[in-house]
């Protein structure tokens, strides 16, 4: 079975000042099997988004590859399995919430039928269903983040990039969030998403991977990044980088790898 | 092509709930009726002149909307950050440029429309009418030109904000109607390469002239030649979809802004 996600040497360059180059990523490598969750950490600045954003399709990196269930994800046939939240959804405020997840789901090409029926499911899962035919102008920004999980899921993608899902929500909301990925993961879906709620990443993700400077710095099984010298899966690495120390939390870990 | 019109029918949605297309209407419809009621040098009394005006005031109307309507799509669309989730989808860049300029050269086509019909109904109202075919032909060649005029602006619009593709668009349209008109009189006087380089800029710009029908329809002329029409139709689209691929060349590697932190 392939990876959801492969990259290889990845780097991209922006351009700087003085007609000087800034090195977002510095050759990156990882790959996410599928079914796993996928915690993507890093300090602001570190190219998590940026990183993403080539997966997306949305930036051509300067040099290296990256592969989507094994489809160059330059093409625009590596998307049709994946769905996407920004980090700062921002929508069609003149629509309803349920026409915004019915256009969404025509541009996969869903069936009417099907459509109608996966968007009410959607709605009740983001409890939205009382908001749906209201325009999204009157939206509040939980509301929009709601709206826009559920328009990244609207295809019943095989693979889902949250760039920092849990930011625009109350607890309540986070806890929602959590119950979401964990029934994605239960599906044998992929997720992989960035977040800065090092606790959330703990309980959610089966892997993480921490990014420095456009550098993957550590990587492994969150058990692993926690608990020092517990067994790893067999042909998967324990922790690549910085080793861990015993009783050491996440966040503890995290602090001392990109410091 | 089931994705573009998806997404010309985003565009539709937006104008009609943004009410942009109503405040033009009204505007349209408010000079009209002034000019019927204060019969301003006299000149009240005279169809002809209702129809000038009514028709200037029409081409104006949907020059304006076709440059505010098509600038603005896709700058925000990136303003908003919705670039993103939609090019998340099977979506090309492609089809996001002909979407959004299919949506804007309907939207000012139907408000085109409703001026026209409006501008007949006032006419009606005072004795006076337009022929048919001659209307038919006038209404399709505006088509043909608010093509090409949503088409620069959508190419402008690839690198620019919103404000200087507007305005940008605004000058180039303008001066394709008004000055190269006149430019091979001018290059008669020039010699060597400038005389050159107004040739080029002569059959490079759009000739928005050729789609005017309007003294056709004041002063009751006959229509114009079936062939002329059509030919004229062709150049319209052969200058739609050359201003579509520049744009498309513009945009399809463009890295977005917002929202691209590094």
């Amino acid at each position: 079975m392939s990876n959801a996600i492969d990259i290889q040497d990845l780097v991209v360059e922006f351009p700087g000042a003085r007609g000087g180059a800034v090195r977002a990523l510095q050759g990156l490598s990882l790959s996410v099997a599928q079914g796993q969750v996928y915690g993507f950490l890093g300090p602001n600045g570190a190219g998590k988004t940026t990183t993403m954003h080539v997966l997306l399709g949305f930036i051509e990196a300067t040099a290296g590859v990256a592969r989507l269930f094994d489809e160059d994800v330059r093409h625009t046939i590596a998307r049709r399995r994946i769905g996407y939240l920004p980090e700062h959804p921002d929508t069609y405020r003149f629509l309803t919430g349920r026409e915004l997840l019915l256009m969404a789901g025509r541009l996969f090409g869903l069936s009417r039928t099907a459509l109608y029926a996966r968007t009410t499911e959607l709605l009740a899962l983001v409890d939205l269903e009382t908001a749906a035919d209201r325009r999204m102008a009157t939206y509040s920004r939980g509301m929009l983040q709601r709206i826009g999980l559920a328009q990244a899921l609207v295809n019943d993608p095989d693979l889902v990039i949250l760039d920092e899902p849990a930011s625009g929500f109350d607890p309540l909301g986070r806890i929602r969030i959590r119950e979401i990925i964990a029934t994605l993961r239960e599906r044998g879906k992929t997720v992989f998403f960035s977040s800065h709620e090092l606790s959330e990443v703990e309980r959610v993700c089966d892997r993480v991977g921490i990014l420095a400077a456009g550098r993957l710095v550590a990587e492994g099984r969150v058990a692993d990044l926690v608990k020092a010298g517990e067994p790893a899966v067999a042909g998967e690495p324990a922790v690549a980088g910085e080793p861990a120390i015993a009783g050491e939390s996440l966040e503890q870990y995290f602090i001392r790898v990109v410091a | 092509m089931i994705r573009i019109l998806i997404l010309a029918r985003l565009v539709w949605l937006e104008m009609i709930r943004r009410k942009d297309v109503y405040v033009l209407l009204i505007l349209l419809a408010a000079f009209l009726v002034t000019l019927m009621a204060l019969n301003l040098f006299g000149l009240g009394q005279a169809v002809s002149y209702l129809k000038e005006i009514g028709l200037l005031l029409a081409w104006v109307c949907s020059w304006i909307l076709a440059v505010s309507v098509s600038t603005r799509q896709l700058p925000q669309e990136e303003r908003q950050g919705t670039i993103f989730t939609l090019l998340a989808k099977p979506v090309s860049r492609v089809e996001v440029l002909l979407g959004k300029w299919l949506g804007a050269w309907f939207v000012v086509g139907a408000a085109t429309l409703v001026f026209y019909v409006l501008l007949v109904l006032m006419v009606a109202l005072r004795g006076g009418g337009f022929g048919g075919v001659v209307l038919a032909q006038a209404w399709l060649l505006h088509l043909g030109l608010l093509a090409i005029i949503t088409a620069l602006g959508i190419a402008f619009s690839t690198r620019l904000h919103a404000d200087a593709a507007s305005a940008l668009t605004y000058v180039v349209t303008l001066a394709a109607w008004l000055v190269l008109p006149r430019v091979p009189d001018l290059a008669l006087t020039a010699r060597g390469a400038v005389q050159t380089g107004l040739m080029v800029i002569y059959y490079a710009l759009p000739h928005l002239e050729l789609f005017d029908m309007r003294r056709r329809l004041v002063y009751g002329w006959p229509p114009a030649p079936g062939a002329a029409v059509l030919l004229t139709l062709v150049y319209g689209l052969l200058m739609t979809a050359v201003f579509l691929t520049l744009g498309w060349l513009a945009y399809r590697n463009k890295r977005f802004t917002r929202g691209a932190m590094l």
